[in-house]
């Protein structure tokens, strides 16, 4: 339950630069962009809840530490689950060494063979699976009368703000005052004329028309995301500077993507060994162990300083 | 907004703990405190001690052995007799016949009256039995007694385990010509865990270091594993088998997803409800009006409820395999039984406990989210699994044409003991029979008291374990300095409906008014089912605790748990109150 509430409480999309490091990166087994003792995920730590501890502090996904892939399905991951359990379970692994472990292999295995919870998870970590809509997320234009091949974009990294084209065609753009920026609202909200005019009012010419597939994915680039920040470093909100280039490469990845998951799907044994996997569950597992300056293993010897005293001594 | 994340990791681990953590250790009584410790020298003993029968069994390298005692029994019966000066049990001794186990010295079906208080109805229905069981009702252990010389001499459920685990436990040293110290016990799946501390009560005074407490499907499960072990290996393709396991004591279900030797329980259901119960509807059902005669303690009605008795338990063994049988039999106090019973009157008699039956498993397969047709195998094990209308009841109810085959009903969980028994110790086995693992599921909800008189479950039934939840709540007052946290476990909505685990209080709540501090409870469950309880303050804006946390491991309350509620009722009523934040569903 941990992820969900994360999740809701904390839905952060990645900004483009995370949703293409992760992209490129997608067939490697460890992701990096959640890091172990990075000073960025210290300093987060002190500050976030504890739902967020988990997925930080403890440096690795829930796919990571099943050493799954994140498109894996259920069975592959309840293949992971059991091999790791048969490794780890304090019944194997003993009771200082596997409790802390088999806990978090719980929640992982709860969390991903259930299909909205693993959804929530994927979006509070920035993974993506199977057919994302793009259309479900907030900003985005919708459309008067039937579908055209073309509809319009406002560059709202361009925009100064003149609302020059609001004034021209007030039903079809909407000037957004918290971002100091017009956008569209409804496309082909007006008469031709007056979108027309619309367009060719803007001093920057930060209005384009675009194919009708590639809207979505730059009205969802385009939407500021919260950074990062690194102590009193950075914050705030970001977009890509060019929203075209974006929406490119993350169309390509995209497609690579589904085009992966198809091949993959046909040739199903070409994964990786069981070798390989434990060796992968090894590694991350050596990482965790290493952590031991982590807040999280601190919880543990903490908490089992009291109880497990006796046990130890 | 959601507050409560019942993440598994707290807040309190934020700033780094700078605080030491306040702890109260349990009552040294309980031998939990080792168990599972890292040292195993020997190859752990499964035991199964049932209502009716128990018997010993062991990894001998290749495979489960069943141990034997002097008679060449498997199968002893669970009785302790304290005719003599020491006590006997069922290991050692043998009685002439079945009428000497009921003349009121002799002490069994220990295994229902365990850990149980006299209100309980379970203690009621064993009053007809024919040694002493003195209720007063008013929720403190029942008085037990054997009929010694004319005296009652009473002893407690805890010795009556205590001295058939030794007995057990001197057989097994002569057979494997070794010391036993380490043990995996089955226990029933509603059991709850102030029991579970009665029954390690009795094994640390049996001179026995209990590994794991399993519950019975459970043990079966690990032993479906093995048997499908190597049918599906490598494949991962996995099998979801419903396990049923009815005695003479109780009814368990168990819903097990198996792959590759790992049994991962889904979901757990259990019941008092077993063979003792249709033994007493058809005692009921032959002798009409007997209740006076059945609870009487006068020496002459002993002996004729202990004939009834003989009589009724072989007409139900009878009614297994023959669809009528003729009752014969003098009680000896001038009423004559000679009537024939046929399979439907025994059906019908005992209607409710079926219907009962049908029930568990029905809530075992939802809590698992499992389908009839996803079930692959439905086992049915245990001395009640040879009457046809159980057989027949589970096979309607799974919606299966046949049950699984393979399993001696009576030695599969001291079986799948022994095995759990074999692999707690580090055992391995050269062709891969001990690559196995049960990944348990708790079987009773555990939550705290709030909101009122409510249960509120922090840790929901057939949750994965090692599992750890946690909770938010908050203060019911303004200004509230103190909050106390009661812990229950079970199933009811109303914290008397549960068992009482322990009660903790939480001080030096900041003043405030109510709502605001932040009283976050995190429950700890570990592989061997020991739970842990923390709680400690924050107060908003802050994430170190205010105060060191409390942890408590439970259950703390002994006897007179009753009681406990109550008085703490009484002398806080509602001043230390504690109400849920908004949680998520």
């Amino acid at each position: 339950m941990s992820v969900s509430a994360v999740s809701i409480s904390q839905f952060s999309l990645p900004n483009a630069f995370q949703v293409e490091d992760h992209f490129t990166t997608i067939s490697k087994p460890i992701w990096r962009w959640r890091r172990q003792g990075s000073p960025a995920s210290r300093i987060r730590c002190g500050k976030r809840e504890a739902g967020e501890m988990l997925a930080t502090s403890m440096g690795k996904n829930y796919y990571e530490l099943l050493g799954v892939s994140v498109d894996s399905n259920a069975q592959k991951i309840k293949q992971a689950y059991r091999n790791l359990q048969k490794k780890y379970h304090p019944d194997v692994a003993g009771q200082e060494q596997g409790h802390e472990y088999t806990l978090k292999l719980n929640e992982a295995y709860k969390v991903l063979m259930r299909e909205n919870l693993r959804k929530e998870y994927d979006a509070s970590i920035g993974e993506r699976r199977g057919n994302y809509s793009l259309s479900s997320l907030g900003r985005t234009s919708s459309w008067n009368g039937p579908l055209r091949p073309q509809g319009l974009f406002v560059d709202e990294n361009a925009c100064i703000g003149c609302r020059e084209c609001v004034h021209h065609a007030s039903s079809t753009f909407v000037f957004d005052e918290a971002l100091g920026c017009a956008r569209v609202k409804l496309q082909y909200g007006d008469d031709e004329q007056k979108i027309e005019v619309s367009v060719d009012s803007c001093p920057v010419n930060c209005i384009h028309w675009v194919e009708k597939e590639e809207l979505p994915v730059l009205e969802f680039l385009i939407q500021p995301q919260p950074k990062e920040g690194f102590g009193i470093f950075g914050g705030g909100w970001e977009r890509p500077a060019n929203v075209f280039m974006a929406a490119k490469s993350f169309n390509k990845q995209t497609h690579n993507e589904n085009h992966g998951r198809n091949s993959r799907a046909s040739t199903v044994e070409e994964e990786e060994t069981p070798a390989q996997a434990k060796a992968r569950a090894d590694a991350s597992r050596k990482i965790n162990m290493e952590a031991a300056s982590g807040l999280f293993s601190r919880f543990w010897q903490w908490q089992n300083k009291p109880f497990g005293g006796k046990k130890v001594e | 907004m959601i507050l409560c994340t019942s993440s598994s990791f707290c807040i309190f681990c934020n700033a780094g703990m700078a605080e030491p953590a306040y702890t109260v250790a349990s009552d040294s009584e309980t031998t939990g405190e080792e168990k599972s410790s890292a040292t195993f020298s020997e190859t752990a003993i499964g035991i199964d001690i049932g209502t009716s029968q128990c018997s010993v069994a062991v990894w001998n390298g290749s495979q489960v052995e069943l141990l034997k005692n002097t008679r060449n029994q498997k199968m002893m019966r669970s009785y302790v007799t304290f005719k003599d000066e020491n006590p006997s049990g069922g290991v050692s001794s043998q009685l002439a016949n079945e009428q000497d186990v009921l003349s009121g010295a002799a002490i069994f079906n220990m295994k229902r009256l365990i850990g149980r208080v006299d209100t309980d109805p379970v203690v009621h229905s064993s009053k007809s039995l024919p040694f002493l069981v003195q209720t007063l009702g008013i929720g403190v252990r029942p008085l037990i007694a054997a009929l010694v010389n004319n005296v009652w001499r009473s002893t407690t459920p805890e010795e009556v385990v205590a001295i058939f685990l030794v007995e057990l436990k001197a057989m097994a040293e002569i057979r494997l010509k070794r010391p036993i110290k380490n043990v995996v016990l089955t226990i029933p799946a509603s059991f709850s865990r102030f029991q579970l501390t009665r029954i390690e009560r009795a094994c640390a005074m049996a001179g026995l270091h209990v590994l794991r407490l399993m519950p019975e499907p459970t043990a079966v499960a690990l032993l479906y594993a093995q048997q499908n072990a190597s049918q599906n290996t490598n494949t991962g393709s996995e099998k979801i088998a419903l396990i049923f396991n009815m005695g003479a004591g109780y009814c368990d279900v168990a819903v097990t997803a198996t792959a590759g030797g790992v049994s991962q329980i889904k979901a757990l259901a259990g019941s008092a409800i077993g063979g003792e119960d249709l033994l007493q509807n058809m005692m009921r059902h032959l002798l009409p009006d007997s209740e006076s005669l059945l609870t009487s303690r006068g020496l002459d009605d002993i002996k004729s409820v202990g004939l009834l008795r003989v009589a009724t338990q072989e007409a139900i063994h009878s009614l297994s395999s023959q669809t009528n049988v003729q009752v014969d039999v003098d009680l000896g106090n001038g009423t004559k039984i000679c009537k024939v019973v046929d399979r439907g009157e025994f059906e019908e008699v005992n209607q409710e406990v079926f219907d009962k039956c049908a029930r568990l498993i029905i809530q075992c397969l939802h809590d698992a989210k499992v389908d009839t047709e996803d079930v692959s195998d439905v086992i049915v094990v245990g001395g009640c699994s040879y009457i046809p209308k159980i057989k027949s009841l589970v096979m309607s109810t799974c919606k299966k044409q046949e049950l699984y085959k393979g399993m001696n009903p009576l030695e599969a969980a001291v079986s799948g003991a022994a095995l759990e028994g074999a692999v707690a110790s580090g055992l391995s086995d050269p062709f891969g029979s001990l690559d196995l693992l049960t990944i348990q599921a708790t079987p009773l909800a555990i939550g705290i008291r709030a909101d009122g008189n409510n249960f509120v479950p922090i840790i929901p039934r057939s949750t994965t374990m090692p599992a750890q939840k946690d909770l938010i709540f908050t203060t019911a007052h303004d200004n509230q300095a103190e909050a106390l946290i009661i812990v229950y476990e079970g199933e009811g909505k109303k914290v008397e409906e549960n068992h009482l685990l322990g009660y903790f209080k939480i001080t030096g709540i900041p003043l405030a008014p109510k709502g605001v501090p932040e009283i976050r409870v995190i429950l700890d469950i570990d592989a061997s089912s020991v739970l842990r309880v923390l709680a400690g303050v924050l107060m908003p804006g802050s994430h170190q605790p205010v105060n060191p946390v409390m942890g408590v491991r439970m259950p703390t309350v002994d006897d007179g748990h009753g009681w406990c509620a109550e008085a703490l009722n009484r002398v806080y009523g509602s001043t230390l109150d504690l109400v849920t934040v908004q949680r998520k569903i």
